[in-house]
């Protein structure tokens, strides 16, 4: 209440680029995932919002980063959608391609309370919104005891009953990463990443699951899957704990989610509202709590319970490896050539 | 004048819903690349130059047509069989067994897909009747493979090879084949001698149809190839919702594209040949 | 010697509500042409496909030379077969045609192509050996038919409307040639045909069909003038019916005169049957047995006549002619007396009591 008459303040003299969470009314259009995350964004980040500011905001089901991405690029001269959360790799395309707009805490105050990471992730661009990192998921009833380790997914009585997303796709670059870690203390060395996977490809029943990991475990076509944090928790609690979720001893890697305000949008006031608003720490902490995607503020007071099913919980800090994912997307092509001649020509089907 | 009027519409059509995207996949093909995979306008023809320098576009492309030609050969082959019945079949059946021959097309390829998974799977019902009967210890690898691949495919392309054979059969005249057996030969001597060589033409067009339709097979390898098979389809869907990577995406679909169409043009100059 | 016996041949198509063939029985001497003659749907051509063995009968049976081959399958019944469209194959030449029977039957290559060589030559076709079907016109693909069904020097010939697809100008040529040919070589033949003076003019005997039946079994002339059914009577040749009332033997009336016929077995009801008074019939009198009559002249029958319509068509003139029996028609060659009467004229008609057939009505 007291923050927002000081705000309403500063634009009453004018400082229209310092108040934007003021923006009052009006509406505006977010682009990002559909599905479970459209259903808990909505809830507990989109609501609140709409109520404290009377902006009405349209959720726009944007697919995966790459779709977004292509539309971004569709209507660049004519843009429909003001804000868009996507994957950091994309999101770096986007800004390349001034798709997005650049932003720094001098547009956005919020971005000076956020970690380091989160501010560097999106770099002249928006920042990450949200953390996720990538799980082992497996079949509770088939497998006893409950696994700890990524080397699980290794045991010459899964054959056939593991499904591992390979690249290009993102799960598959981090878990060479985190193997190639794991193996030689550097990310970046897939030469020592490679012995593993090409142990791991008998196993694997499938290099693509459809529609995903967690599905083929509740139809029992795999037992082991990986999978991304965020989204295993959720279909463990909608399974009644059918679906285990391990943050593997070797290590984990994020996944992050920036947001971003639309180059040239239409509703540009609300839009940069909304992502103060969405990296504000009661967005976040609401978020975090639902969802179980790390938080991007520190300030979050999120709840112990929750905190303990994400990667930022303290027991699990140090098996975090720090991938850079500019980084990864320069090593993408040749990795997955590798993958290719290396892990699945060697998988035996 | 009048003609042309009545063509408008079709055009307009095949302009907006063909040419417009062609057009527009032509001029992205010609953009670049930079190192993290954003797209920046030019007009360069370094994009080809990388696809078709890159060897494993090569692989690509023998792994499409090879499988391509393989279903299409099975699809069309397991296709005659189902027409000679149905052509063999009371007049008044044969609506029906058409109808029911190429109703796989009203299916949704997803639905088709879960539908083989049941069936294929490494618990599927084909591996649970062999370890019932004790035919095997190790389930056989049926899906997520080429071999799951290649029967998906085949299934998908036979009602469209049932399609081309039923009106390309339709126009045999049975009386051909009673013809043959009254001067004594067998039902296979007729067949081989008679039906097969008077069918060549209609099993060559539903090969060929078949086979430009396996070349673009997305859904089909991506599915039920369990990411172990690469074609091109599904290397320009990588490229382009994957890595992004839209130019690279678009000269793999321009290259198809003009492969497609050099079939086209061989196949129309050696048919006119053969009719000449 | 009989050659070809048919014993109850019997077929019903499912949900036919009648037998498409019912109980055909007959007999053919050996080198012996039969015309299977009826309009379309008597059963002529399904007889002659159960003959081939392309239909399977549901009763009866086909005996060739004495053998039961009823249960053979086509390609062991060594017939030639002629199809109404030819049927020849056409990514074949007629030269490859015609070998393909004997081709079939294992004889090699040297005599294969003189048998081939003579066949075609039969039919005149030694020069176009060569051509392939869709080259040649359609009496030519009609005798590469024949000959390749000849080539395999068949048991029976069987000829399925052979001339229904030729220009009607070229049907009469073909149809002397296919009997002369058909008589040179001998071969017993079966041929179907709606065409009443194909099958009078090229048959030894002639079977008249309708719906599934054989009606009348016979030489052409005794079909022609002493047809033994009522179908007959009407699906053979021309005639002028006349309801009629029979008054007593030999006697009927027909409107307000009474007409003189010759009761014979072969009218219809059977033996004494025409005698009861009273019994409702149909008088037939064929256009020819009609003549005009000079004043005094004698005739079984004799009626006035009034002319209503005159048709000239070269040889013949037809008068249609209004008589107190009712409307009788009369052809008359050219030149020949009444042949010049006007519309309107009026004639005298007579007409011999053995050319009226009577049928019960």
């Amino acid at each position: 209440m007291r923050r927002s008459a000081i705000l309403a303040a500063f634009t009453a003299l004018g400082i229209a680029a310092a108040a934007p969470a003021l923006a009052q009314g009006g509406q505006m259009t977010l682009q990002a995932y559909a599905g479970i995350f459209r259903d808990n964004y909505t809830e507990v980040v989109v609501n609140p919002f709409t109520a404290r500011s009377g902006t009405q905001v349209q959720y726009f089901d944007g697919g995966t980063s790459a779709q977004m991405l292509g539309r971004l690029r569709a209507q660049k001269a004519d843009p429909q959608t003001d804000v868009v959360i996507m994957d950091v790799t994309t999101a770096a395309v986007a800004c390349a391609e001034g798709l997005v707009e650049r932003i720094d805490a001098s547009t956005l105050p919020v971005i000076g309370q956020l970690g380091e990471m989160a501010r560097e992730a999106g770099g002249a661009c928006g920042p990450a919104v949200t953390y996720d990192h990538l799980v082992m998921v497996y079949d509770t009833r088939a497998v006893q005891p409950a696994p700890t380790r990524w080397a699980a997914m290794w045991d010459p009585a899964q054959r056939g009953r593991v499904a591992v997303s390979a690249p290009p796709n993102i799960q598959g670059l981090a878990l060479t990463a985190i193997l190639a870690k794991a193996a030689s203390g550097d990310w970046r060395n897939i030469n020592a990443a490679m012995p593993r996977l090409r142990e791991l490809a008998p196993n694997v029943q499938t290099f693509t699951p459809n529609p995903d990991g967690y599905t083929l475990i509740l139809n029992d076509q795999v037992r082991f899957a990986t999978g991304w944090n965020a989204r295993a928790q959720l279909y463990s609690d909608q399974s009644q704990g059918r679906i285990g979720v391990v943050l593997p001893e070797e290590g984990t890697a994020f996944q992050i989610n920036t947001i971003n305000v639309v180059a040239n949008a239409k509703n540009r006031a609300q839009a940069l509202a909304f992502v103060a608003h969405a990296l504000s720490a009661e967005a976040q902490k609401a978020f975090t709590e639902r969802m179980f995607y790390g938080p991007t503020n520190p300030n979050a007071q999120v709840s112990q319970a929750a905190l303990n099913r994400t990667a930022l919980a303290p027991q699990f800090r140090e098996r975090i490896v720090g991938v850079n994912w500019d980084e990864m997307v320069r090593l993408r092509e040749s990795w997955n050539q590798r993958w290719r001649r290396e892990v699945i020509a060697a998988s035996g089907r | 004048m009048n003609a042309a009027l009545l063509l408008l519409p079709a055009v307009l059509i095949l302009a907006a819903g063909f040419l417009y995207p062609v057009a527009l996949l032509g001029r992205i093909s010609l953009n670049r690349t930079s190192d993290i995979g954003a797209m920046e306008p030019d007009l360069t023809l370094a994009t080809f130059e990388k696809v078709v320098g890159d060897d494993f576009t090569w692989e690509l492309a023998w792994n499409t047509a090879t499988l391509a030609a393989g279903s299409a050969l099975a699809a069309t082959a397991l296709a005659l069989p189902v027409v000679l019945l149905i052509r063999a079949a009371p007049p008044r059946w044969r609506g029906l067994l058409s109808l029911m021959a190429i109703a796989p097309l009203l299916v949704s390829g997803t639905a088709r897909i879960v539908g083989w998974l049941a069936i294929l799977g490494d618990q599927g019902l084909i591996n649970a009747a062999l370890e019932g009967l004790g035919l095997a210890t190790e389930p056989l690898r049926l899906i997520n493979n080429l071999t799951g691949v290649r029967i998906g495919l085949t299934e998908s392309l036979m009602p469209y090879a049932c399609l081309v054979l039923i009106a390309g059969l339709g126009r045999l005249d049975p009386r051909l084949e009673e013809a043959a057996a009254t001067l004594g030969a067998t039902r296979t001597k007729t067949f081989l001698r008679v039906t097969l060589p008077l069918a060549a033409p209609a099993l060559l067009a539903a090969f060929l149809l078949t086979f430009v339709l396996g070349v673009s097979a997305f859904i089909t390898p991506r599915l039920m190839g369990g990411g172990r098979v690469f074609v091109i389809a599904t290397e320009i869907f990588d490229l382009a919702l994957e890595t992004v990577d839209w130019p690279a995406a678009a000269a793999l679909a321009m290259l198809l594209l003009g492969a497609l169409a050099v079939a086209l043009v061989l196949r129309t100059a050696l048919t006119r040949s053969a009719r000449a | 010697m009989t050659h070809l016996r048919l014993e109850g041949l019997t077929r019903r198509f499912p949900g036919a509500a009648h037998p498409a063939v019912d109980g055909v029985s007959l007999q053919l001497p050996k080198g012996a042409l039969l015309a299977l003659l009826g309009p379309s749907g008597c059963g002529k051509t399904t007889t002659l496909r159960m003959i081939a063995g392309l239909e399977v009968p549901d009763g009866g049976r086909v005996l060739v030379a004495g053998q039961d081959v009823t249960a053979l399958p086509p390609h062991r019944r060594n017939m030639g077969v002629v199809f109404q469209s030819y049927a020849l194959f056409p990514h074949m030449t007629a030269a490859a045609n015609v070998a393909f029977g004997l081709e079939m039957r294992g004889i090699g290559r040297a005599e294969r192509r003189a048998r081939v060589d003579e066949a075609l030559a039969l039919v005149g076709l030694s020069d176009l050996a060569l051509r392939k079907p869709r080259q040649l016109s359609g009496g030519q693909q009609q005798r590469v038919a024949l000959a390749r069904a000849l080539a395999i020097r068949p048991d029976l010939l069987l000829l399925d409307e052979p001339l229904s697809a030729l220009d009607a100008k070229l049907r009469e040529g073909v149809r002397d040639e296919i009997r002369a040919l058909q008589q040179r070589v001998g071969a017993t033949t079966v041929f179907v045909t709606h065409d009443q003076t194909e099958a009078l003019a090229m048959a030894d005997l002639v079977a008249v069909m309708n719906e599934g039946r054989v009606e009348q079994l016979g030489a052409p002339e005794e079909v022609f003038e002493r047809p033994a059914t009522r179908f007959v009577a009407t699906f053979v040749g021309r005639a002028a019916r006349l309801p009629g009332k029979v008054e007593g033997p030999g006697v009927v009336r027909c409107g307000e005169v009474a007409l003189r016929f010759s009761p014979s077995p072969v009218h219809g009801g059977g033996p004494g049957w025409g005698d009861a008074a009273g019994t409702t019939v149909e008088l037939f009198i064929r256009p020819h047995h009609i003549r005009p009559l000079v004043e005094g002249q004698p005739a079984d029958n004799v009626l006035d006549a009034q002319v209503l319509r005159r048709t000239f068509t070269g040889d013949v003139v037809a008068l249609e002619c209004a008589t107190p029996a009712g409307t009788l028609l009369a052809e008359l060659h050219g030149g020949t007396r009444g042949a010049s009467a006007a519309v309107g004229s009026r004639l005298r008609l007579g007409f011999a009591a053995q050319d009226v057939r009577v049928f019960p009505a």
